[in-house]
């Protein structure tokens, strides 16, 4: 029994030396969602990077909403990548001074995975839902996440919002007032909002609503997991971009620069987005040309893609978030404490 | 040994002055670190765009209905659980009957499980697809998850044993002689309860009671889960304070903590203060 | 007949409240057979969850005994000014919002915090998620022990030293005994609490897989994972050891009733 023991610790305190070089930890934070292409991508990279350089990476994963995991990255954690759902819990963290170099310099600006706002709603569609309009109509029960913690839940309004401004939501003018009055109409029939995206898609599952303004990829990570509904494609919406980082002040700190943009870098590549792409995920858009183009460059997965139809449709009416100004406009414009939809909410359900 | 001995005796002149101030300085000074450090935190984050800022954060439509709705779903709480409560409490020590024990133990419960099970619990009972909430559904019209009767739901199942632990031991220490010669004398049961009994554990309803909805107005772990979070209709306090940390807004979180700390320190006091009066009137 | 009905009442309230989410919680589980229950209740992940919740719930009893004892000796027996302020505000951890307890520790200690120069890495760590769970657990041994103490007349303890009993030995040789079925019941409710504790140990901690990850916020972040076997089994096992630790509470609750005596 003693031996045995011994050999247990001659064997551990020779383990790290017998290996070439020390692995190294990387610590990955990212949101909830992307986590199954994550765990499909990470094994991916570190077999690639010990072909490469012979030394072994360790992840430490941490998968939050993403502005708790921007806020916790600002706060201390010590997260060499972070991969968000929101430009803006990005730039928090430049502005906090952690990211340092310009981290959308690559011709994704920073985008590593591309989404668009959808509508899901229960087989058959028996409420005959087809468009934003029919969302408005008294008595659909309505599920989306709550903006005030998800990043998410404020793609979903911007892509109602902004799809009534672009008069492309039959029976609201465009512009200001028309959205304005049609977001007000959506979210006089929302009855729960969750905390982040992936909550509230589980509470539609759950058996709430009629219909949830959720993700694509989203919708098509239920389906993977056996869940029963179907997407309705609005004509207009939203084209959603997901940033990833190296956090520059915290790579310098651990030692892992290297792996850490080797591991940002690998996720362009098509292995990495095949799994981005299995999970639901369009392939980021290269944003050198105003003219946005979201054909698919990855080959959809059989699983995933419903009879003749390819898995990305395209939208008739695509914009983005750069159409209203960017996040750093509508963030105070639109969510702050005084922000047209924080007003709105007060007023609709105040009564 | 001997010499030990002869220190330890020497020592008891000296040591106690030593000792008790020790004590005292190291128990005031862990809990002033540990209870005042964070407390300092809240109130000058609070307050730090000056009063108006925090009047401006905590009268705001959406953070005003929240402490409304936590206060009202705590309230309704304490009251259906003092009245329950006292009732199994007084069951409990009155009568035997099998399971007794089992049910005794079991009252427990909500101190030992952790709150966040309570609403994985509660969604799994009462959620829509499930036997009895698609039933209540369809007959009442009525949702229970996702909506204010599961937070209703979700508290009074984390505050039954606080009003029953309270009563038990003040009801099992009431004379039975003076109930029963009460009730010889000719007086209903009734009667004997209510002239008898209640008064003498009004207090401790009211300690318990306080006691759960000080610790109702707190609750985010089994409410997260449970409730529809839907600003003005059905997001407690708790839950838009976390709803204000996540976006950032730490202003306006800490100034709806301090109120309901506020809330909570009264009811405190409250309890601290009946509690005295009862000793002395003992 | 009266007490038929209420206890009839009693028993239907006490089941439909207490035990008819354990039971839907429990049937729910074992739906998915045993065999999936323990490949999810031995993942790697799920057994350093349930790991972390245990280290992190012993220590804070340790400290919190330790601390209570004494924080409850000073509150009863000492006199100083703000006495009664002190009182009041050891139940303060009982209210305050468990999200902003872990804020505030990110505020103090988080980088560029208010105390960011401390030496212990508190934010983001384990030992800044034990900070907090002995900040939420903190009042329970306090508040067991001080109104036994309270009972205790100083008489019998003076009367110990008088007869040339050291400090120590009076601790141990006669208030041990007495406080002892309170601090056990306190250590209880506290083991209790901190093996609970989800709000502020998620915000502390960060949530790191398999690092800062304690078996609440497995059973929370598996929900969001669809991993529902994952989930119900260690809410499952959390509930199990709540019943363990009810069993003991029930041993050990001080039983004022029957202490009654004269």
């Amino acid at each position: 029994m003693r031996k045995l023991w011994l050999w247990v610790i001659l064997l551990m305190s020779f383990a790290p030396t017998q290996a070439q070089t020390q692995p190294i930890t990387l610590t990955l934070a990212a949101y909830a969602v992307p986590r199954e292409a994550y765990a499909k991508i990470i094994p991916l990279f570190q077999a690639d990077w010990l072909r490469q350089t012979g030394q072994e990476v360790i992840f430490e994963e941490s998968y939050l909403a993403s502005g708790a995991q921007s806020r916790a990255v600002v706060g201390g954690f010590a997260a060499d990548v972070v991969a968000l759902s929101h430009e803006q819990h990005v730039t928090n963290i430049v502005n906090a001074g952690l990211i340092t170099a310009d981290w959308q310099d690559n011709p994704y600006n920073g985008m590593v995975s591309a989404s668009v706002a959808v509508l899901v709603v229960r087989p058959g569609n028996p409420r005959e839902i087809f468009d934003w309009a029919d969302i408005a109509q008294p008595g659909i029960e309505v599920i989306t996440p709550d903006p005030a913690t998800s990043g998410g839940a404020q793609w979903n309004v911007m892509g109602a919002y902004g799809a009534a401004y672009r008069g492309q939501v039959e029976g609201y003018e465009a512009g200001e007032a028309g959205a304005l009055q049609f977001i007000t109409d959506v979210f006089i029939n929302v009855s729960v909002m969750d905390a982040d995206g992936r909550e509230s898609f589980l509470t539609f599952e759950r058996g709430i609503g009629d219909v949830a303004i959720t993700y694509e990829n989203e919708y098509f990570a239920g389906l993977a997991a056996g869940g029963e509904y179907e997407i309705i494609y609005p004509s207009s919406t939203i084209l959603i971009e997901n940033p990833v980082a190296v956090v520059d002040v915290y790579v310098d700190q651990n030692g892992t620069r290297e792996v850490a943009e080797a591991f940002v870098a690998f996720l362009y590549t098509p292995e990495a987005q095949a799994a981005f792409a299995e999970s639901g995920f369009r392939p980021p858009v290269i944003q050198i040309d105003p003219d946005i183009d979201v054909t698919p460059e990855v080959e959809p997965t059989p699983e995933a893609t419903a009879e003749g139809e390819t898995q990305f449709p395209v939208i008739e009416d695509l914009f983005t978030i750069e159409d209203f100004g960017g996040w750093e406009v509508v963030v105070p414009s639109i969510f702050g404490d005084d922000g047209i939809y924080t007003r709105m909410i007060a007023e609709v359900k105040g009564q | 040994m001997m010499q030990t001995r002869t220190l330890t005796t020497l020592n008891t002149s000296r040591t106690p002055q030593m000792i008790f101030w020790g004590v005292r300085w190291s128990a005031l000074i862990y809990l002033s670190v540990l209870i005042a450090l964070p407390l300092i935190v809240i109130s000058v984050e609070g307050l730090r765009g000056g009063i108006w800022s925090f009047w401006d954060s905590i009268t705001r439509p959406a953070a005003l209905s929240a402490i409304f709705i936590s206060v009202w779903t705590a309230a309704l709480m304490t009251v259906i659980n003092m009245i329950m409560g006292t009732l199994t409490a007084y069951v409990l020590v009155q009568y035997r009957f099998p399971g007794k024990r089992w049910l005794d133990s079991l009252i427990d419960l909500p101190f030992a499980i952790p709150t966040l099970v309570t609403g994985v619990m509660l969604i799994l009972l009462y959620g829509p697809q499930t036997p009895i909430g698609g039933w209540i559904e369809d007959q009442f019209g009525m949702r229970i998850v996702f909506s204010s009767p599961g937070i209703v739901l979700a508290l009074l199942f984390l505050g039954y044993p606080f009003v029953i632990r309270a009563v038990q031991p003040v009801l099992a220490s009431l004379d039975i002689h003076q109930q029963e010669a009460a009730y010889t004398l000719g007086a209903s049961s009734w009667l004997t309860f209510r002239r008898i009994v209640f008064p003498a554990i009004l207090p401790a309803m009211i300690t318990g009671g306080l006691l759960s909805f000080a610790r109702a107005l707190g609750e985010f772990g089994s409410i997260v889960i449970v409730s529809g979070n839907i600003p003005m209709r059905s997001q407690t306090a708790a839950v838009y304070i976390y709803g204000q940390v996540e976006s950032g807004n730490l202003a306006a979180a800490s100034s709806v903590s301090l109120v309901l700390m506020a809330i909570a320190l009264l009811t405190t006091l409250l309890v601290d203060y009946l509690a005295r009066r009862r000793t002395a009137h003992a | 007949m009266r007490k038929f009905v209420l206890i009839g009442l009693v028993l239907s309230y006490a089941g439909v409240l207490l035990l008819a989410p354990m039971l839907a919680l429990v049937i729910n589980l074992l739906e998915y057979g045993l065999d999936t229950i323990w490949a999810a209740i031995t993942t790697p992940e799920a057994l350093l969850a349930l790991r972390l919740s245990l280290i992190l719930a012993l220590c804070s009893v340790m400290i919190n005994t330790v601390m209570g004892v004494l924080i409850a000796w000073v509150l009863v027996r000492h006199q100083f000014w703000g006495k009664r302020f002190f009182n009041a505000v050891v139940d303060l951890p009982f209210v305050v919002s468990p999200v902003i307890v872990g804020y505030v520790l990110i505020v103090l200690f988080g980088r560029q915090g208010w105390l960011s120069g401390f030496p212990v890495q508190l934010a983001f760590s384990t030992a800044g998620m034990l900070l907090v769970t002995v900040f939420v657990s903190l009042p329970f041994v306090i508040r067991e022990v001080m109104p036994v103490l309270a009972a205790i007349t100083p008489e019998q303890e003076e009367a110990a030293f008088t007869l040339g009993a050291s400090h120590t030995l009076t601790f141990r040789r006669i208030l041990l005994p007495i406080l002892w079925p309170s601090i056990l019941y306190g250590i209880v409710l506290t083991l209790a609490r901190s093996l609970g504790e989800f709000g502020a140990a998620a915000v502390a901690g960060g949530g790191v897989q398999g690092v800062t990850e304690t078996a609440t916020i497995y059973v929370y972040r598996a929900l969001q994972d669809r991993n529902d076997v994952g989930a119900y089994s260690i809410a499952v096992i959390l509930g199990l050891m709540a019943v363990g630790i009810l069993i003991l509470m029930n041993w050990l609750r001080p039983q004022e009733g029957k202490k009654h005596v004269d």
